[in-house]
Order: structure tokens, then sequence, then C-alpha cells
């Protein structure tokens, strides 16, 4: 394949759920909520908070690693962003399932782009993130902050309201409804999260019930979602 | 954007760490995916290092039910959790299933000469992707009824070995065992396929034979 490409392009390609990379393993925390008494009304709202929390998070470190790619940053950059970002996840089980999302992602990056000088920084980190993973691939695909901002932030929306397809009793066409009425949150997440240039710009926020959901979900035997 | 890599692959290096026959075996719900598997651990473990991936519904019904049965150490089966979608994580993304396996080799020094995967129960289209696995079973049973065969599938079509269980309750069913043999060899052509009852022959020595041959297949390649 040569030829120039629109970043349009690869957003789509990263955002598809047919990228085989474990997507439909994963509920954003919604099943070990939905345990612990969420209803179909709830998770509207549920995609919101994530969005202003864990997601925001996520989508931050996310631009920054695309950032520190594109800058040649040293190893020491992407160590002080991993270690930012385990300070922001307190969940030990949240950080096992976005470290197995990056080793899902890795797979078929490294095999898809072999040689990228994103596979080379992140030598940097033991297991990355999926946040840094992401971030970085996204980077050597030529993604602005912005667009890996809605990336993180769109896949989470979805990943939750496909995950709330499986586990509840609901109408396809009402999700999508779901989906639509959270772009505008997604906007602003993407907004607060794409100018982000230095670690101490990362946001810290969480969500305690999120955490304590994940942890819970870790140690149960019934899961059909890993995470 | 920078540029793919255009091979359809990775390519194994001379170097590489010998790789386990990867066996799959999938089919509808109850047919006897797991007391298969459990037989095979139970007969092959003594002289092979095994290792299996279950993918039931929930995490990990099945790979209890393969460490209750004793046939394998617990730490050599493991489950993979498939967010509803057994067929996918067989075929469609199959990133949890190889990752599965992967850290099963890897836990076990790249000795282990074959690794069982146990798709969750799932319908007549379930196939597994060959990115997954070398080899596969597909099993039904005659319970399902004799007309399972002729309704085909690439499972009961195309699988490896095509493995017709129960044949012990076909006068309870009401199912006429010529049929489905014909009815099988009609969609399979060369392809195998073995009726057996594991309670009239516990071995379920046809299945046997059959992986024991893939094994010296994959070992003389």
């Amino acid at each position: 394949m040569t030829g120039p490409v629109h970043a349009d392009l690869v957003l789509m390609l990263l955002a598809d759920a047919r990228l085989p990379v474990a997507g439909h393993t994963q509920s954003g925390g919604l099943e070990p909520g939905i345990r612990d008494g969420l209803g179909p009304q709830d998770v509207p709202a549920y995609v919101d908070v994530r969005l202003r929390t864990v997601t925001e998070v996520e989508a931050a470190t996310a631009v920054l690693a695309g950032r520190l790619l594109r800058t040649g940053a040293p190893d020491a950059a992407w160590l002080d962003l991993e270690q930012a970002w385990e300070a922001r996840t307190p969940s030990p089980a949240l950080r096992d399932a976005s470290r197995r999302q990056a080793r899902a992602l890795l797979r078929i990056a490294r095999r898809t782009w072999p040689g990228a000088p994103a596979w080379t920084a992140l030598e940097a980190l033991e297991h990355p993130s999926r946040a840094a993973a992401l971030g970085a691939l996204a980077g050597h695909l030529g993604l602005e902050g912005r667009a890996v901002a809605h990336l993180v932030g769109y896949d989470d929306v979805q990943t939750v309201c496909a995950a709330a397809l499986k586990l509840l009793p609901l109408d396809p066409g009402s999700v999508v409804g779901w989906v639509v009425a959270a772009l505008p949150a997604v906007e602003a997440m993407a907004t607060r999260v794409s100018s982000v240039a230095e670690v101490d710009d990362l946001p810290a926020t969480t969500h305690p019930l999120i955490e304590v959901w994940a942890q819970a979900h870790a140690a149960t035997t019934r899961r059909l979602f890993h995470a | 954007m920078p540029e793919p890599s255009t091979t359809h692959g990775p390519t194994p290096s001379p170097t590489a760490p010998a790789r386990a026959l990867r066996l799959g075996v999938c089919g509808p719900v109850g047919t006897g995916k797991s007391s298969l598997i459990a037989l095979l651990c139970r007969e092959l473990s003594e002289r092979l290092e095994l290792g299996v991936v279950t993918n039931d519904i929930y995490t990990d019904e099945d790979a209890r039910f393969l460490r209750s049965a004793g046939v394998l150490d617990a730490d050599r089966i493991r489950a993979v959790e498939t967010g509803a979608c057994p067929h996918t994580a067989i075929r469609d993304d199959i990133t949890a299933n190889a990752m599965a396996i992967e850290e099963l080799e890897e836990d076990y020094e790249h000795r282990l000469e074959m690794v069982l995967v146990e798709s969750g129960g799932d319908n007549l289209t379930a196939t597994f992707s060959s990115g997954l696995v070398d080899v596969q079973i597909f099993v039904i049973d005659v319970a399902g009824g004799d007309k399972v065969p002729r309704k085909g599938g690439p499972g009961v079509t195309f699988s490896d070995l095509l493995v017709i269980n129960k044949t012990d309750l076909a006068p309870m069913v009401g199912a006429d065992l010529d049929v489905m043999r014909r009815d099988a060899a009609a969609v399979r052509g060369d392809r195998p396929f073995v009726l057996i009852s594991l309670t009239e022959d516990p071995a379920a020595s046809a299945v046997l034979d059959w992986v024991r041959a893939q094994l010296q297949v994959a070992q003389d390649a």
C-alpha cells in the first residue's frame, strides 16, 4: 500500500470493533456495576461519569504518549508518564485490565507495522498501559491529540454500550441513542485533554465505585467480560 | 501513513521456540466437548506435555470441570472470557485465546507438546480460525437429532474430524445412526468422522487414534 492516507481513515481503522484487539472481552466496568445494582436506566449516566473520570485520565495519557513519540522523548519521559498513569489508576485490577488490552493491541500493531519507532519507545516500559500503547500507535500513524482523545472516549462509550446489550434486556436502537447522546461529552473531554503537554497537566480524577467494582470483578468466577 | 507489513503472518525464525500442536474442539452446547477434552487429558497426559484453554459462558465453568476431574494440573488449564461472544473469540478476534496459549507456552518454557482449545458451546456455524488452531474437532451428538449432519455448516462439513457423540442414546431419542453416517459422509467427502459412545468406550479409541496421528504428523513436520 502506497500513497497518502487521510487521518480520518486511520481513526476509523483504530475505532473499528472489527480490529482484532479482544475488545469483545471488555465491558468498561459495566458488568460488575450491573451485579451491584445498575439498571438500563443508569447506563447513560455511567458512561458520562467515566468520561469525566477514568476515561479522561486514559485519554490524556494517550494524548501525551502520542506527543512523546512525535518529539522523540527519552525513556525517562515514558517512565514518568507510566508512573503518572499508575498513580491515577489506584485499582490493581484496572491497571491489569489496561495492560492486557495493551498486549492485545501491540500484538496486532507490531505485526501490521513491524519496526515502528513506537515499539522501540515503548521498550522503556515493562508492561505498558493501554493508554501508552494506543497513544504511541496513534502517534506513529500520525493522529493529532484531539483525534487520540476522540478515539479513547468514543471507544469507551461503545465498549460500555455494546456490553450493555449483552448484559441487559435492551433494544439496540435505544443504545445507539445513548452513544449519540454521549458524543458532546466525548467532545468536551477531548477539549480538556487534547493540549496536554506534560505529566503535570494530566487530570487526576477517578471514581471509587468504578475502582471497587473492578476489584470485585477480578475476584469473581462468574464473568462474561474480563473487566 | 507508514507502510504496513505485507507478510501474512509471523515468520517463524529458525531459532523460534518449539510450538505446541494446537487442537481446537468446538460444537453445540452439551454435546460432550468438555468430557472429550477430559478424556484426551486422561489418556495422553502421562506421555505428553499438555495445556488446555477453555471458553465457557462464565469464565471458568469448563475449567473448573476439568480441574475437578483431576486429569491435569490446575495450572495447565486456563479460562478466557469471551464477553458473550464465543464465536468471535475463536474466529474473528482470536487475540484473547492466542494470548492465553502463548502464556501457557511461556509458563511451561515451551515444553508443551499440545494445547487443547475448547470453544464455548455455540451453534453449527462456529469454526476455529486457522490462526488459532492447527487442527479442529467438531462435536455433535445424537440427542440433537439425526438431522444435524444433513444441516451441515462449516464445522460439520470442514472440521478435520467430526465426532458424532452419544450413540448409545440413539434408540431413546429416535435417531437413526445410519442416516447420520450417510449424511455425514455426503457432506464431508474424504474428511473423517467417527461415531462414539463414551459409556460403551470410555477411552473413545477412534478419537484418540486420530489425535495421535495428528501429533505424529506435527512431529514429522
